[in-house]
């Protein structure tokens, strides 16, 4: 499903060079899969995150997503691509805080053109697998941690990806909470999607079907 | 994302911020509100002197002497001089046959009394040729004939006003009622007897107006008090005398005169002039007058008001359009987080853009709604009021009013929506 080959991103600093975050970097996941990212901070879980869920370009080197080139899309071909592909999951959930859950959830449908009516059928069962039935009227500030990543599960699903991307979804959650996010990634797995997931917890990394470390911008295993 | 979608979010957002919405309302509103305003006065203005012109003629030209009090000199005020006579519009009537109309014009007041009712009023000594320009008139009775002119005759006609089909407001407790129009209007004078100033004549005719919502004199504030009571004019200057109860025996106040067409009125000055003073050895003071002069003049004073108010419009829309400016640039400031994760889910930059123009649009549209809400009960008050200007209101206006409120806010906000769609996804993600 998704193809690195020699990845490289380069951050522009002020100074004469730039800062390396990614430096040349290989990597190839199958459809199905439940990867887990760990290594330490800074190593560029993130920046390979961002690139491989369209919101960021490599430098140089190539990236296949599904056998496409996807080093070359313009900017609303990737927007195209988020809206439609891929689910993010973030670390601070990311959610709008004058948005309900369910206003939350619909955005992404909404951004996809579809009415109003059948995004908020959609939405509600989106919400009630997530487990949050009851609580659609909620704002983000009105809910716990757990909570909100579980909206931020359901809004990542609302347009039927093929591929979730989750930067430390647990980070910011306590250990209870964590697992029973992670329960519910790996049951969204079982059921076909697949799942790249960044992660620190070594307890959690062992639950996905592999695990990559990676450390100073390249894979150690 | 769908239209209806992004105004319901537009609205939210506007709402949630009402101080800094609020603001950016008062400048469109008070934008509007002298759009508004500047466009009734544009409209009236060209109603009125169309009207105006309609009604009098587009032909049309007023003749008279100086009165000595006009002249800026004191030899000229010293200088003996002629006055314009009857015999004067009779020369004028049998030179130029052609003319539509040689109106002579005298006027005076007196005590009119009928019964215990007596009330001052102003009279008019007119000629049959009056009836030729501005006729919006129903006759009861008659009018005056040539017999009560050539005669004398001790006979008036009296002019009822039409009154209103709806009442304005302020008439029902401000106005000021017309005692004698309150009169005539509930006792029938057709054929009695009734005395004017020292005489007694014969009430022949009772030209009633037409409802003051249909007559065309109502707007145009052409004639100023207008003289409700007609005689003829030789009695007039037999028994009456002048407007200020004096004047030179056998003299006349003007000659109204109607040459037919606009283009023919600066010949006829030239050719009337001539004969006059020829009549008169030269000793006339004239003054002539052509209406579209008067009505040019009468209007100059309302375009400087109106040109004003338009400027004063213009700044306020423009600093509407600043304030959308820095509204929106701030926003997307304090936004931008917002802003990266629209983008994290797949919103392209050109849904960011619309976003943003949507909403400043919609802050135009609501300013504009509040400053026609003003406006409309501002201008209803004018007009109740009995400012004339403003009942010329139109429907069209407050849309063409809102359209520039919204235009103004799209206008406004295209660089800073545009701002907004250059920010880099993951780095508007990454800012706290
Ligand atoms: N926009 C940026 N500009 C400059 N340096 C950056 C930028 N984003 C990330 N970096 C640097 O790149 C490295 C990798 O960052 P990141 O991928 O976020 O690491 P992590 O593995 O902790 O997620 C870090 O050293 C970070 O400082
Ligand atoms: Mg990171």
């Amino acid at each position: 499903m998704i193809k690195c080959e020699n990845l490289q991103k380069t951050y522009p600093l002020k100074k004469l060079h730039g800062y390396q975050a990614l430096k040349g970097l290989d990597l190839s996941i199958e459809a199905g899969e439940f990867a887990a990212i760990t290594g330490p901070s800074g190593c560029g879980k993130s920046t390979l995150l961002n690139i491989i869920g369209f919101l960021d370009n490599p430098s140089a080197g190539h990236y296949l997503f599904r056998g496409r080139n996807v080093s070359s899309f313009s900017d609303s071909e990737r927007s195209g691509l988020r809206l439609s592909e891929v689910g993010f999951i973030f670390q601070s959930f990311n959610l709008l805080p004058r948005f309900t859950a369910l206003d939350n959830v619909r955005l992404p449908m909404l951004y996809l053109g579809e009415g109003s009516a059948e995004t908020e059928e959609r939405a509600l069962a989106l919400l009630a697998r997530v487990g949050l039935k009851g609580k659609e009227t909620h704002t983000p500030l009105e809910l716990s941690g757990g909570e909100r990543q579980r909206v931020g599960v359901a809004r990542a699903l609302a347009n039927n990806p093929k591929l979730l991307l989750a930067d430390e979804p647990t980070g910011n959650l306590d250990s209870g909470t964590g697992i029973e996010v992670m329960q519910l990634l790996t049951q969204l797995n079982r059921e076909g999607l697949t799942v790249i997931m960044v992660t620190h917890d070594m307890n959690l990394a062992g639950k996905a079907s592999r695990i990559i470390r990676m450390k100073d911008g390249a894979i150690e295993s | 994302m769908r239209i209806s979608e992004s105004l319901r979010t537009g609205t939210l957002e506007i709402f949630h911020h009402k101080m800094r919405s609020f603001l950016t309302f008062f400048a469109i509103s008070i934008g509007v509100i002298s759009i508004m305003y500047s466009l009734t006065m544009i409209y009236s203005m060209n109603f009125r002197t169309k009207k105006a012109l309609e009604v009098v003629g587009y032909g049309r030209m007023q003749v008279q002497t100086k009165q000595s009090y006009q002249e800026t000199t004191t030899m000229d005020k010293k200088e003996a001089r002629d006055n314009l006579s009857l015999e004067d519009a009779q020369a004028l009537h049998t030179n130029f046959p052609e003319l539509p109309m040689v109106s002579p014009l005298m006027f005076s007041g007196g005590e009119f009394t009928y019964g215990d009712f007596h009330d001052w009023n102003r009279v008019a000594g007119i000629t049959t040729e009056w009836k030729k320009r501005g006729w919006v008139y129903k006759v009861r009775g008659r009018f005056l004939n040539q017999h009560d002119i050539d005669t004398y005759a001790r006979v008036c006609v009296i002019i009822q006003n039409g009154g209103w089909f709806k009442k304005p407001q302020w008439m029902k407790f401000y106005g000021w009622k017309d005692d004698f129009q309150e009169y005539i209007k509930h006792h029938d004078l057709l054929g009695r007897t009734v005395k004017l100033g020292d005489n007694l004549y014969t009430v022949v005719g009772i030209l009633e107006e037409p409802p003051l919502e249909k007559n065309p004199k109502t707007f145009l504030d052409l004639e100023g008090w207008e003289a409700k009571i007609l005689i003829p004019i030789t009695t007039l200057q037999r028994l009456m005398g002048g407007s200020w109860g004096w004047a030179e025996p056998g003299s006349i106040e003007s000659i109204q005169i109607d040459t037919g067409r606009a283009v023919t009125v600066p010949v006829y000055r030239r050719r009337i002039e001539k004969l006059l003073q020829a009549r008169h050895g030269g000793r006339l003071r004239l003054d002539v007058k052509d209406f579209g002069e008067i009505i040019k003049t009468k209007m100059a004073d309302k375009h400087r008001d109106m040109y004003t108010v338009l400027i004063i419009g213009a700044i306020a829309i423009l600093a509407g359009g600043i304030g959308i400016m820095n509204v929106t640039l701030a926003t997307i400031y304090s936004r931008i987080k917002e802003i990266g994760i629209r983008r994290a889910i797949g919103a392209t930059r050109g849904d960011i853009m619309a976003q943003f123009i949507i909403e400043a649009m919609l802050l135009g549209f609501f300013g504009g709604i509040a400053g026609i809400l003003i406006s409309m009960t501002g201008i209803q008050y004018l007009a109740a009021n009995g400012d004339t200007d403003m009942m010329m209101v139109q429907w069209w206006m407050p849309l063409v009013s809102v359209v520039a409120a919204v235009l103004t806010g799209f206008i406004a906000s295209l660089y800073p929506a545009y701002q907004a769609s250059k920010l880099d996804p993951v780095e508007a993600l990454r800012y706290e």
